[in-house]
Order: C-alpha cells, then structure tokens, then sequence
C-alpha cells in the first residue's frame, strides 16, 4: 500500500497522470450518474465513449487542414456532443416508444459502436500506410492544450471538472433537472404534475450520450491523439463503479474518479517494480465497490437497530 | 358463553422503525363472542391482530391459545390454531374460480375439481352465502369476494375469525348481509374479532369492546353496558363536536365554475367504460359531492378533470371555456388543481424534500425561478411558512417527505394544491386513513376554499363527509351518475341504495 502511493509522488509526470486518467472516467461516471437520477440504467457509456472517439478523430482528420486548429477543437467537441447525444437519445426513444428495457438497449448499443469502430479503422479512417487498424496522427494544432509542460495533463482535465459542476448545477438547480430527479424519484407523481416523463427518458439519455462522447473526445484530442482499435476497454464499466462510490453525486465523481485514477497509475508502477501484477489493483477496485455497496445497506441496518432501541429505552424510562 | 378465554395476548409490544405500534398490549378473546376492537386509524388495531396471525413478530409479550403459550411466526402457525384473518386487501388470486381459491395450498397432485365445487357450495349454503363456486373472482362484486375470504378461512376450520375493517369496501346493504353473519357464525360457536373505525358496527355487532388508542388499551368494555358517546370519547381521548352541513342558500345563483358534459372513458385494453356520459357543472363557491363506494370510476373522473388521463368522450369546460385538449400543465395554470386519492404515489415524491414537493406541480412556472435557476431560499421560505400555517408536524423545509405521518404528508398536498387551484380544486378521498385531528383541519381547509369562491369537487366514501360538506350530492355507481341531489333533499337510507345501484329513474 505505502508503495503504491508513494511511487505516484516519485515524478511529476507520474502524479499527473492521475488526473490523465480521471479525466475520462468522470465523464463515463456522469453518464451512468446522470441517467440514473432519472431512475433509468445507461449500461453503454463504453460505446458512447467510442461514438465520440470516433467522430472527434474523423472530424479532427477532416478539417485539421482546412480550418485554424482551436476553430477544428471547437467544431469537433460540439459535434462529439450532438452525434454521441444522438447516439444516447435513441436508447431513451426506444425506451419512451417502445417501452424497450434501456439496460439491454444500452448494453448492445455497446458492442454496435465497437463493431462500427473496427469496421471505421479498416475502412475509411485506417492510416495511410493501410497497415494496422488505427488512424493517422492528429495535427498538433488540433491537440487539447497540455497544461503542465513534460506532463500528459491537458485542457480536457479541466473541462472535465467544469462539466462536474455544470452537471450538478444542472441536476439541483434548475428545473429540468429537477424534472429529471422527480420522474426518477415518483414518476407517477411527476407524471400527475404533467411531466412528461417519457420526454425526459429521451433528454437525459441524450445528455448521458453526449457526456460519454465528450470523455471519448477528450482522450483522443488530448491524450491518443489519434484511433487505436479498442483502446481504454474499461472507462465505460470503471464510470459505473464510480458513479456508485460517489453515490450518483455530480460532485463526488470529481474525487472518486482521481481516487479511480490514482490507483490505476499506481497498479501500473507497482508492476513495474516489484513484480506484482498490476491487476491486483483492478482487485482492490472491484473490492472497493463492493463494500461502498454493502456498506450502504449495513449502515441502513444499524441506523433501524438503534431506532428500535431507543424507543425500547424511551417505553421503559 | 363460556368464560374461558380462547385467545390471550399478554403484554405484547410491538415496534417499527420509527413508532411505536404497540405497547404493552393485552387483551382476551374468548370464545363465542364478538369482540370489537375499536380505535381511529394507526391505533394499532390491525398490527395487534397480525401480531396474532403471525404476520408481525412482537418484540415483547406472550400469546397463550386455550391457555398454553404458543409461539406463532407465520399466518400457517395460527391456521393450526384454528386463527384466521380476513385482510382489508383480499388475497385472491383474480383468474381463478371461487373453489381454486378457496383449496388452493390446500390440494396437493391429481383432484377433482367437480367435487370441490360440491364442498364450497355446502359450506357455501351451511352460512347462508349465495355464492357459485365456479364463478370467476375477478367477476365478482367486492362483498362476494369478501364472502370467498370468509369461506376460506371456514374452509380450513376457522374458529377464530379476525376481520380487518371488513365494511370498508362494502354499500351500506352488504354491511348489514356481513353484520347478519358475524352474528350467526357467533352463534354456532365460532368467535370474531371486528377491527373497525365506525362506532355504528361495533354497537350493532359487538358484545364486548377493546378500545386502542396510540397502541395501547384504553378501554375493555361490555356493550351493554356502555354507549356511543362513552365510546367516541375513550377513542379519540376529547370530544367530537359533529360537524354539520350549513346551508349554502345562494351556491347557485353563482356562475358555473366547471362544467362536464357527456364524459366517457373507455379502458382501451378491458374495452369497457370507466366512466359513462357523466354531465355535471360546479358553480363558482360551490362544494360538489361525489358519493360511491370506491372502485366505481372516481378515480378515474378526477383524474380526467386534472388532465391526467384524456376523454373518450366529451368535453370538459373551465369557467366556459373547453379545456378538453388541454394537458396537465395547461390546467395547472389554468388554476386546477388535484388532491389525489393515492398520495403516496401521485401526490407527493416521497424520498424529496418538502420544499422540492411544493415546487413539483409548478416547476414549468416562471414564479421559482431566477436566472434559470430555482429560487431555493424563497422557495424555502415559502414551504416554512406553509408548515406553520398548517401546522405540520416536520423538522423544516428540508424534511424528507416519507419522514411525515400521513396527516402531516396530506397537508403539505393540501398546502400546495390549494394555492394553484384557483378556480377548481378536486379532492379525492382528501381525509382517508388520517387521523381526527387532521380530517378536521383538512374539512376547514375545505369550507374555507368555498368561500373563497372555488369551484370544489369531493369524492369521499365516507358519508358523513359528503353530508357534512357538499352543497349537492351527486352518486356514482359503476362509472355512472345515478343522480344529483340537493344536500337536505337526500337522507342515508336514499343514498345507500344509490350507492348499491339501486334506482327508480335512471338519468
């Protein structure tokens, strides 16, 4: 344990590197979050991720040497957003039409998007050596800004914090996202309150889509710079986890996905070092969420145990 | 009857998370006698009986059968025991016929049904019940059903009958078919435990009286030997003062408020109408009772007023206007607002806030919010300042709303719907399940929205309510309006057999 912490502090571009790898966690993590205040399952962030990888590297490889680079960045994030929203948005149609169980949906939409990444990388985006499945290298110009020179931390980290917040306020401050949690909470009472809930299936699988799409987005502009076949496999179930250890908080996904992050850098040294494989970190992680589960109902237990006892005490005295 | 008791619960105490259901209750139910266990609502009437069942574990106390000490974990234990409990929910399975019902658990492997149809048609006739053995329980009237309840817990040899608030679903002429046969089954040795709210019952039915009040005993009475005013005043520990109708002499030269005219909704899967060609208009200021046992398509209506569920037929007007085509959010601003039957699930969201309840029905409204944001600290103070003028029983604003007890849950509803509904509020079944404290603020609340010239329309199945309320009556049965009546023009005899669907003209 003292190993694994205390080597993320050996370099700056170790610790770093924590917040590189949060980055698009927090995104994945707010996508499962954000649907699920609606009461609703997002099991595809992973292939909402990869929806947005592919279109960030596609409109980056198209336009990067047609338009000035920061005008391409802004282009291909709204972009990412309205293709991945889409992406998203037509879980939460079926779902509002058909009444179609989004879990399943959501979870297939997955392995659609990683089928239409391969074919992509063969096809139209493969590199023009044609040797393997992945794309060209991005133009700098359209790179994310790294914000600690000899460090992989970009701009993208930042957005992401943003995009916490943003969410949040969405969720707690303001109408819609007060629709979403009430239609979550008792849509029956929402829906007496002419909420229309099967409207807001649509609009919160829509900003769950888009949030995903925006981390795949953020990770190949700033972190890839170009589209490998299958890479970052496990952002989509790893958002899952922390959007439960964060307990669905817009907030609390900021430090879960560092925590996240921290121990992914750190399994990584670990193997380096000492020999350990590094998937006894992903252990550690799989345990960390099942207590954070347990524990939940434990606590629940307890705080009924005690109720019980003090009226008992209260009866008597 | 014997002296002995049959059943004796010594000491029992009873707790839930949070309340105490009961304490230190002890009671004996001996054998061949009505006992009437008396008591408002969340008294403990009915946890003490699933105590006895089996359903509940107590924390405390003991349950001697015949005098020896038993210990009853599921409603099986006290099958043996010759203990059965008829729910105020039946639990009858709906597809299957009245004998499947009653033998089933009962039959194991390869049975002739025809035979057990013999059986329940002699039990069936042995008490006195019309009933067809191979009928279909979903085709069955509520008090047939009941009668199946009861023949099952006969079936199995029964001598203990505990009956859950058994006329609560029941008209007025059913009841007295179910007071007939309490009495005889007396009669024939067996005994009945009558848990019941309705001081009326339990001086017609009971011969000794269990009075609960807050969980515990506060009465063990012989009915002979007390009356009803003893009664009232050991439920409710302080006198009711019975409120009584007002005449309203100038209701109807008011202009009409709501009007409904030929509204008809279909099930669009069971294809059969919910409710039929209803017509009616609430003036201005004007209370509109709806009478009827429940389940005969109130729901349904006042839901159609809200803008919940969309016409068939017909067409729905707001001070003249057609409203029809408008959804829930247009008739909230329009000024109609909701107080529905099922406020656990339509009213209120139960794990919010209060304060997040008193902005569910007007988060489309531009008044809480500010830059696109929700005004939380006006919002806030707004709800604190409901709770005061309410009075109700929360920590504050942020108090979660399943944390209230119902009463307190209903007028934080009342709270909210009062001051949307402008022009038309509905409230259905406003008072059902709360206690006498709370129906009596919420029937204020009522007669203080009339005068302030509302268009109202109450659904209640309680009578007493209606007739102390409404300036006219109207009667539903089976979807249909069996008539409208000015208050003084209608007595409960009348009104009993509208509400079985009895009538000489039908309109």
């Amino acid at each position: 344990m003292g190993t694994l912490f205390g080597s993320l502090f050996r370099d700056s571009y170790t610790f770093a590197d924590i917040f590189v790898k949060a980055t698009p966690l927090m995104f994945t993590a707010l996508a499962f979050a954000f649907t699920f205040q609606a009461n609703l399952f997002n099991i595809g962030a992973q292939g909402q991720f990869y929806i947005g990888a592919i279109t960030a590297v596609g409109c980056s490889l198209f336009l990067q040497d047609k338009l000035p680079g920061a005008l391409t960045l802004v282009l291909t994030g709204v972009l990412t957003i309205l293709l991945g929203g889409l992406w998203g948005g037509m879980i939460g149609w079926l779902k509002a039409k058909f009444n179609a169980n989004e879990f399943l949906v959501s979870m297939m939409s997955t392995y659609v998007a990683l089928a239409l990444m391969n074919y992509l990388l063969r096809t139209f985006l493969m590199e023009t050596k044609g040797e393997y499945p992945q794309t060209d290298p991005l133009d700098t110009a359209v790179w994310l800004q790294t914000i600690i020179p000899g460090t992989r931390l970009h701009t993208g980290f930042v957005l992401a914090v943003l995009t916490c917040i943003g969410i949040w306020l969405l969720l707690y401050k303001t109408p819609l996202g007060f629709r979403i949690r009430a239609v979550g909470q008792g849509k029956d009472a929402a829906a007496m309150a002419g909420i229309n809930y099967k409207t807001l299936y649509i609009v919160a699988f829509f900003v769950s889509g888009a949030l995903a799409a925006f981390g795949g987005f953020a990770e190949v502009n700033g972190v890839q710079h170009m589209l490998v076949q299958g890479f970052n496999p496990d952002v989509g179930a790893a958002g899952i986890g922390i959007a439960i250890l964060a307990n669905g908080n817009p907030i609390g996904i900021i430090f879960a996905s560092i925590l996240f992050g921290a121990l992914k850098v750190g399994g990584t040294i670990m193997g380096q070092l000492s020999g350990i494989p590094s998937s006894i970190t992903e252990l550690m992680l799989g345990s960390v969420m099942v207590f954070v589960i347990l524990a939940y109902f434990v606590r629940e237990k307890m705080e009924e145990r005690r109720e019980k006892a003090k009226l008992k005490k209260a009866v008597s005295a | 009857m014997s002296a002995a008791p049959f059943v004796e619960l010594r000491n029992i105490s009873k707790y839930f998370a949070k309340v105490i259901a009961n304490q230190d209750v002890s009671m004996q139910i001996r054998k061949g006698e009505v006992l009437a266990l008396l008591g408002e609502n969340g008294a403990g009437k009915s946890t003490i009986m699933k105590v006895l069942y089996g359903l509940y574990r107590a924390e405390e106390g003991q349950i001697l059968v015949d005098g020896a000490e038993q210990v009853i974990n599921s409603p099986k234990d006290a099958m043996k025991l010759g203990i059965a409990m008829i729910q105020q929910h039946f639990a009858l399975v709906q597809a299957h016929t009245v004998t499947e019902n009653i033998i089933l658990g009962l039959v194991q492997g390869k049975y002739d049904i025809k035979q057990y149809d013999k059986i329940v048609a002699d039990l069936a006739a042995r008490y006195g019940f019309d009933i067809d053995p191979t009928a279909v329980i979903g085709d069955l009237p509520v008090g047939v059903q009941q009668k199946v309840e009861i023949l099952k817990a006969l079936y199995q040899n029964a001598q203990l009958l505990i009956m859950d608030e058994p006329t609560a679903v029941l008209t007025p002429q059913e009841s007295d078919v179910l007071m007939n046969f309490v009495q005889q089954t007396t009669r024939a040795g067996k005994t009945v435990v009558f848990i019941t709210h309705k001081l009326r019952e339990v001086m017609e039915v009971a011969d000794r009286i269990v009075v609960m009040r807050n969980g515990k005993v506060v009465g063990d009475l012989r009915k002979d030997e007390t009356n009803e005013i003893e009664l009232s005043k050991l439920m409710v520990g302080r006198e009711i003062h019975d409120r009584t109708y007002v005449e309203d002499a100038v209701f109807d030269s008011q202009p009409i408020g709501l009007e409904l005219r030929n509204v008809s909704i279909r099930d669009p899967r069971e294809k059969i109408f919910r409710i039929k060609n209803i017509s009616f208009q609430v003036h201005k200021g004007e209370i509109l009772g709806i009478a009827g046992v429940s389940g005969n398509g109130q729901s349904e209506l006042c839901d159609a007023i809200s803008g919940y569920r969309s016409l068939t037929q017909g067409a729905i007007l707001l001070n003249g206007t057609d409203i029809t085509a408008r959804n829930v959010r247009k008739r909230i601003e329009m000024g109609i607002a909701y107080v529905p039957a099922d406020r656990h699930r339509y009213g209120l969201i139960m794990p919010m806030k209060l304060t997040e309840n008193m902005f569910l029905r007007s988060s489309f409204g531009r008044i809480w919010v500010k830059h696109g944001l929700i005004d939380r600290r006006r919002l806030d103070a707004y709800t604190a300042e409901k709770i005061l003028a309410y009075d109700v029983k929360a920590t504050g604003p942020d108090a979660v709303a399943q944390s209230l007890s119902g009463g307190n849950q209903q007028k934080v509803i009342l709270a909210r719907e009062v001051d949307l509904g402008s022009a038309v509020i509905i409230f259905d079944q406003p008072t059902r399940g709360l206690d006498l404290g709370a129906i009596e603020h919420i029937h204020r609340t009522i007669l203080a929205e009339k005068t302030k010239g509302k268009a109202i329309v109450l659904v209640s199945t309680e009578l007493s309510e209606i007739f102390s309320l409404s300036d006219r009556i109207a009667v539903i049965y089976r979807g249909e309006i069996l008539g409208i009546f000015r208050n003084h023009d209608l007595d409960t005899q009348q009104i009993g057999l509208l509400m079985a669907g009895y009538t000489t003209e039908r309109r």
